[in-house]
């Protein structure tokens, strides 16, 4: 049979996609600690040296090689994406919950939620600068761009807390309320604590969306730049290892964040599996 | 009861119909409102920007169509919409022809669940870094004194490093596949993994062959998820620039280049009238990969 | 229980409708519950039981009609201001809280403030009615299914609700809990004096719980009245059909007999009805004697249920017929698979609906 054949190959294949998916980090890690200010961002290694690392953290004697202007833009992108993140998710929540109802202009309210998230960030960054210099509005990420970044992200919430809804079961909160409990509690009581795990997934997505986000900040976030177009603008000129070594430690902080995510996560699938258990019987 | 008590009473029946969907209005009232605000009226202002009067740093409200005519009378526009639409069809067949094989594998090859899982997660987990960061790590890779090139000498089979591999249309083809084609593998498996083995099963026992197999049956029934890819990739290689800027060394225009160069000269008008061509080959595409399958039904 | 019930009635319903689409799941319903009384409602699946639970608890908006609970109208009275209970089948407990905190839920959350010690001796006080004493502090993925049924109630009871609706709450009991729940529920419900409307799918069940019977049928109410007088006098064939003790045949009335595939039947009681169809319980055949009415069919099987034993035959052309033996009435009769036998009834026995 030739599937059998097939098998190992394909195998061997899947080994060789993940390799060409990792590759280029493999190779960015290792660069990240060449040596500094001179070893450039290339093989060889000339020697090792966390030079870089502490280049990024402004602890190098200053070189030809000027820092990357961290501090500020990190700052910024954090608390762009808190807000994104907090807005996005109550936002898609609501609007989550008004679709567990049959209203008018319902799939009409789908596409226009959905749509944000398909319109390509140059497009909507453009459109967003156009509004504000025509208005003369100025830009500012904590305006502009943080308009632009919830327009992303809010289809993403909305989605995933439209699949917690899908699975969830109304009759508790119909219980709640024959007890004479009033909606807003009902929903404070039941429904969140039931779709927390839901509301911290699409906070996640939110947050990293948010934080990587760069082509509709671009045009929208004025003159203070964000973590991403600080990165952007060394598209421009020659790039140096401390780049690098940078990209290593949004990677590792990212991962802090996902662990983060996962802690959050098995708190509460203890609930999670008591709901799974109720409905199993 | 008479008529009139039956009108009164249903009117004062209707209510709590009403309150409810009011509540539901007011509840997705302000999604609806900040996608108003700031997608649909930005997307307009696009359109409608692009037949005003460009001065040298300004805009003015006044209909014309010469930033068409500017668009459309230009050799380099032209071409970089040609470039665009060269790039989008190879990155695509590009993320097809790679990540197909890997999802046939984890889709149908894999039974084990958490292998499957875990094989997922590991396509997953390169989106947790920065996007540009991704693009950044081809350059060590691909350059002249690269990764590649220099493992290829170690290895004997070239002499001199290849320097096509760095600034050219490949390179920009080989990063938006690294970063593209997981957003083809996943529908794809997604679509594999549904399908039921007893199929396949008949099938082997009627004697087809597993090439026959893939053609006549596992292909067709995987269409789905591949045009849901195929709309994923496209809509992100169409509105792309940073992988252009990054690993073409500003060779490769895609038209979310000429934007933003537009953008920082000022010229709206311009830019705008690239969106709107972009807004409509997006569109075309979209409504042209929907009409291959009937997702409602297939999903 | 009759003397419970008492003037007055707690629940009212006026000319009640319910569309979806333009299909009515309850078409002008109206009846009254008085207090301390107890209703069983009975019908066949999709009969708009759980749809007419829902508008009364006001889950569900009826496009006409009207609910009053104690002489108020709460037509429009969103449902946690109308102090009914609801008890789900699949009893929606609170997954993240536990047993405590379920029972307590109504009453710490409710409109009533009162204090947490007041709370907790309510509380203990339910679960201790109920049964769940040492349960407290379980999840409630952590106790049986009869266990959650009786935290369903508590919680629902704990908060003294005007009226209780119940929707099929044994359902997803096994027949042995079933029947230990079903005493239990009548114990408590008595304790209390809370008016109970009971849905069940059981026709015993709601013989031996109701001092009232409704039978629902495609969203209307066929018959309304105590138990036992449901079963005697069955208001309709599709009463007696789905009352699940009667054979029922079709045909129709030529001079003194009710003509049938199987013969003519003499006739003795008449009811008005609107299809024509002839009932007879199935504790009423008899092989032994012929008397009086009957018609001969083919033995095929037997099943025991316990205190009565039911044995199936089948006429020429296809029709099957029980007949139930009470075990009381001594040893049953045994039957040879594939012969046929006189089954027959006394005239006075069955049921004509002309
Ligand atoms: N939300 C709804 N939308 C449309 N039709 C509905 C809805 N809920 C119930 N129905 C219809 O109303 C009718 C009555 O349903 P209901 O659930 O009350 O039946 P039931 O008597 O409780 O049946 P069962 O014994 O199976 O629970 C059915 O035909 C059902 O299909
Ligand atoms: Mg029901």
């Amino acid at each position: 049979m030739e599937s059998r054949l097939l098998k190992p190959i394909l195998a061997v294949y899947v080994g060789l996609f993940l390799l060409f998916l990792y590759g280029p980090f493999i190779v960015l890690g290792i660069l990240s600690f060449q040596q500094g200010p001179e070893g450039g961002p290339q093989f060889p290694i000339q020697e090792w040296s966390v030079f870089w690392y502490k280049h990024i953290l402004g602890l190098a004697p200053p070189s030809r090689v000027s820092p990357l202007p961290i501090g500020i833009s990190l700052t910024r992108s954090l608390t762009l994406a808190g807000m994104t993140m907090v807005t996005s998710t109550v936002l898609g929540v609501m609007a989550a919950q008004a679709f567990r109802r049959n209203f008018k202009g319902k799939s009409a309210a789908f596409y226009l939620i959905v749509l944000g998230m398909i319109v390509p960030g140059v497009l909507v960054g453009l459109g967003s600068a156009l509004v504000a210099t025509t208005t003369g509005l100025e830009r500012h990420w904590y305006s502009t761009a943080f308009a632009t970044h919830v327009v992303y992200t809010l289809p993403f919430a909305f989605l995933v807390m439209l699949a917690i809804f899908n699975r969830f079961d109304a009759s508790v909160e119909e219980a709640a309320w024959s007890l004479g409990v009033p909606p807003a509690t009902t929903f404070r009581k039941v429904t969140f604590p039931l779709i927390f795990p839901g509301v911290l997934s699409a906070m996640l997505f939110a947050f990293t969306l948010s934080y990587d986000e760069f082509s509709r900040t671009l045009f929208s976030s004025g003159r203070e730049q964000t973590l991403p177009l600080a990165i952007y603008s060394t598209f421009a000129v020659e790039i140096h290892p401390n780049v690098f070594a940078f990209g290593v430690l949004t990677t590792l902080f990212s991962f802090a964040l996902l662990t983060v995510y996962a802690i959050l996560m098995t708190l509460s699938v203890r609930r999670a599996k008591r709901v799974a258990i109720q409905e199993a019987v | 009861m008479t008529a009139t008590e039956i009108i009164v009473e249903a009117a004062d029946a209707t209510p709590p119909r009403s309150t409810r969907s009011v509540g539901a209005y007011l509840l997705i009232a302000p999604a609806i409102v900040w996608m108003t605000l700031f997608l649909v009226v930005p997307m307009a202002m696009i359109v409608y920007v692009s037949f005003w009067t460009q001065t040298t740093f300004k805009i003015e409200p006044k209909l014309t169509l010469d930033s068409w005519q500017t668009f459309f009378s230009s050799s380099t526009y032209i071409s970089s919409l040609w470039t665009t639409v060269r790039i989008w069809l190879t990155v695509l067949a590009m993320t097809f022809l790679v990540g197909y094989p890997t999802a046939l594998f984890v889709g149908l090859f894999v039974k084990n669940k958490t292998l499957q899982t875990t094989l997922l997660v590991l396509c997953v987990i390169p989106f947790w870094t920065s996007f540009l960061i991704r693009v950044l790590a081809w350059r060590p890779m691909l350059g002249k004194e690269g990764a590649i090139n220099i493992l290829l000498m170690k290895a004997g089979i070239i002499q001199q490093p290849i320097e096509a591999l760095l600034f050219t249309d490949l390179s920009v083809v080989i990063g938006m596949t690294q970063i593209y084609v997981v957003f083809m593998v996943g529908p794809i498996a997604f679509m594999l993994g549904r399908i039921d083995p007893n199929i396949l099963e008949a099938a082997r026992d009627l004697g087809a062959g597993f090439w026959r197999i893939l053609r006549k049956i596992i292909f067709p029934l995987s269409l789905p998820g591949v045009v849901v890819g195929a709309i994923f990739v496209s809509v992100m290689v169409l509105g792309e620039f940073a992988t252009s800027a990054a690993l073409s060394g500003r060779k490769v225009n895609l038209l979310g280049n000429i934007i933003v160069t537009q953008v920082g000269s000022l010229k709206w008008a311009l830019a705008s009238v690239v969106g709107v061509i972009l807004t409509f080959i997006m569109g075309v595409v979209i409504a042209g990969l929907l009409r291959i399958v009937d997702l409602k039904k297939e999903l | 229980m009759r003397a419970h019930v008492a003037e007055g009635s707690v629940l009212r319903l006026e000319q009640l409708t319910k569309r979806f689409g333009d299909r009515a799941a309850l078409d002008k319903i109206s009846f009254s519950v008085n207090s301390g009384e107890y209703v069983s409602l009975l019908g066949p699946s999709g009969s708009g039981k759980t749809v007419l639970l829902r508008a009364i608890a006001g889950f569900e908006a009826p496009e006409e009609g009207r609910v009053s609970i104690v002489g108020e109208d709460v037509t429009r009275k969103p449902p946690h201001l109308r102090g009914i209970g609801f008890v789900f089948q699949n009893f929606a407990l609170f997954p993240h809280l536990s047993v405590f905190d379920n029972v307590a839920f109504g009453l710490r959350n409710g409109g009533d403030k009162r204090t947490e010690s007041d709370t907790r001796r309510r509380t203990l006080e339910m679960l201790d009615l109920v049964g769940l004493n040492g349960l407290e502090t379980r999840g409630v993925h952590q106790i049986s299914g009869g266990q959650k049924q009786r935290v369903a109630l508590a919680r629902t009871l704990v908060i003294k609700p005007k009226l209780v609706l119940l929707d099929e709450p044994l359902g997803a009991l096994d027949a042995n809990l079933r029947m230990r729940m079903r005493v239990e529920l009548r114990r408590i419900r008595e304790r209390l004096g809370i008016p109970f409307l009971h849905v069940t799918g059981s026709e015993s069940e709601a013989l031996a719980m109701g001092d009232r019977l409704i039978v629902l049928d495609r969203g209307a109410i066929s018959q309304f009245g105590p138990p036992g007088e449901v079963y005697e006098h069955p208001a309709n064939p599709n009463v007696a059909k789905f009352l699940n003790c009667y054979n029922v045949f079709d045909g129709s009335v030529q001079g003194d007999a009710f003509v049938t595939n199987h013969g003519p039947i003499p006739l003795a009681r008449r009811v008005a009805s609107s299809t024509p169809a002839y009932a007879v319980r199935y504790d009423r055949l008899t092989t032994r004697a012929d008397a009086g009415a009957g018609l001969s069919a083919a033995y095929i099987a037997s099943e025991y249920l316990g205190s009565a034993i039911m044995h199936f035959f089948e006429t020429p052309d296809g029709k099957v017929v029980e007949l139930e033996h009470h075990l009381s009435n001594g040893p049953p009769d045994a039957y040879e698979a594939g012969r046929t036998y006189r089954l027959s009834w006394r005239p006075e026995d069955g049921i004509a609906f002309v």
